[in-house]
């Protein structure tokens, strides 16, 4: 049950983003919409959200944190290593209060979005007091760390490397899963002795 | 299922190696911790020259139970072990890499960071 629903797992990411992602690799994240509008189709809650009003979208993100000086900002698409987020984005704040002001940036942005709206969705906010503030929009996820907490935890290694090693481990188990029939002995043998 | 005196692997490279619940945080005289509970134990077995040591109090997450886990589309997880991954007050894990395969639930309950680690999300 917990292994199929993995594989199961694993392999909806993939299936739907294998097309869309070299292009999107070469436009390095411009999002020219045409091209990213099938990605973001893939996910139904994304899509509705987009209808009506998103809260925000990658680059948005991205001018966010180059207006707040962030330092050293990575956007890694997630989407064929994780079904839990499209994009990974990775921020370096210099102090504790330049931290604080990336998150609080990145949530006024969203509410001033949405002024208006009847649901005002906000991303959930972690470790707001601490060296690793997590900013959750759901579709991607953005991380904003002190230096040192950067060197420490050193997520793009864990993001960029891990897209072979965890395929291989889905091959893994996949073969798991193929069902070989034992080969009973005890009846052949007496008919060869028979014949 | 934790309950005070669980034994719990821990999940991650913190430097512990087994856990042994001695709290669950949350209501007063709460009996058991599921998955995404935060817990107190204390460092059973430690891996030597780690900064974590042998009967250490630590906080814990637990991120697997041998308790299954129900979703409300009827899925049920269970896993072959009860685990957890080593946090300060902060809720900042220990440990810069999670082992093993971490159920989704704990990104609803305010544990990213420890999903984000994950090598695999269920």
């Amino acid at each position: 049950m917990l292994a199929s629903l993995r594989s199961r797992c694993s392999s909806l990411p993939s299936h739907f983003t294998s097309p869309p992602l070299p292009s999107l690799l070469d436009q390095s994240w411009k999002l020219g919409f045409p091209a990213s509008s099938r990605l973001f189709a893939s996910s139904p809650s994304f899509s509705s959200a987009a209808g009506s009003y998103e809260v925000l979208t990658v680059p948005e993100v991205e001018k966010i944190l180059a207006d707040v000086k962030a330092d050293n900002v990575i956007v890694i698409p997630t989407q064929n290593q994780c079904c839990w987020a499209d994009f990974t984005i990775i921020a370096t704040g210099r102090s504790d209060w330049h931290l604080k002001n990336i998150a609080q940036a990145l949530i006024y942005r969203a509410k001033q979005k949405q002024i208006g709206a009847k649901h005002v969705k906000l991303p959930s906010v972690q470790g707001y007091n601490s060296k690793w503030i997590v900013i959750d929009y759901g579709k991607f996820v953005v991380h904003a760390l002190d230096e040192k907490a950067r060197v420490y935890f050193n997520l793009e290694s864990l993001w960029t490397a891990e897209a072979s090693t965890n395929d291989n481990s889905d091959k893994d188990l996949q073969k798991a899963f193929v069902k070989v029939r034992p080969i009973n002995n005890s009846k052949k043998k007496p008919a060869k002795v028979s014949s | 299922m934790i309950q005070p005196q669980t034994y719990l692997n821990v999940a991650d490279n913190s430097g512990a190696r087994e856990l042994m619940c001695i709290r669950i945080i949350g209501a007063s005289n709460r009996r058991y911790a599921h998955i995404g509970d935060v817990i107190v134990a204390v460092i059973k077995e430690a891996i030597p020259n780690t900064p974590l040591e042998r009967s250490e109090v630590i906080r814990a997450v637990i991120v697997r139970t041998c308790k299954e886990l129900k979703r409300n589309n009827g899925t049920i997880i269970r896993y072959d072990d009860n685990a957890a991954v080593v946090i300060d007050q902060e809720g900042n894990p220990k440990g810069t890499r999670v082992f093993g395969a971490i159920p989704r639930e704990l990104r609803q309950l305010n544990f990213t960071k420890i999903v984000s680690l994950a090598p695999e999300v269920l």
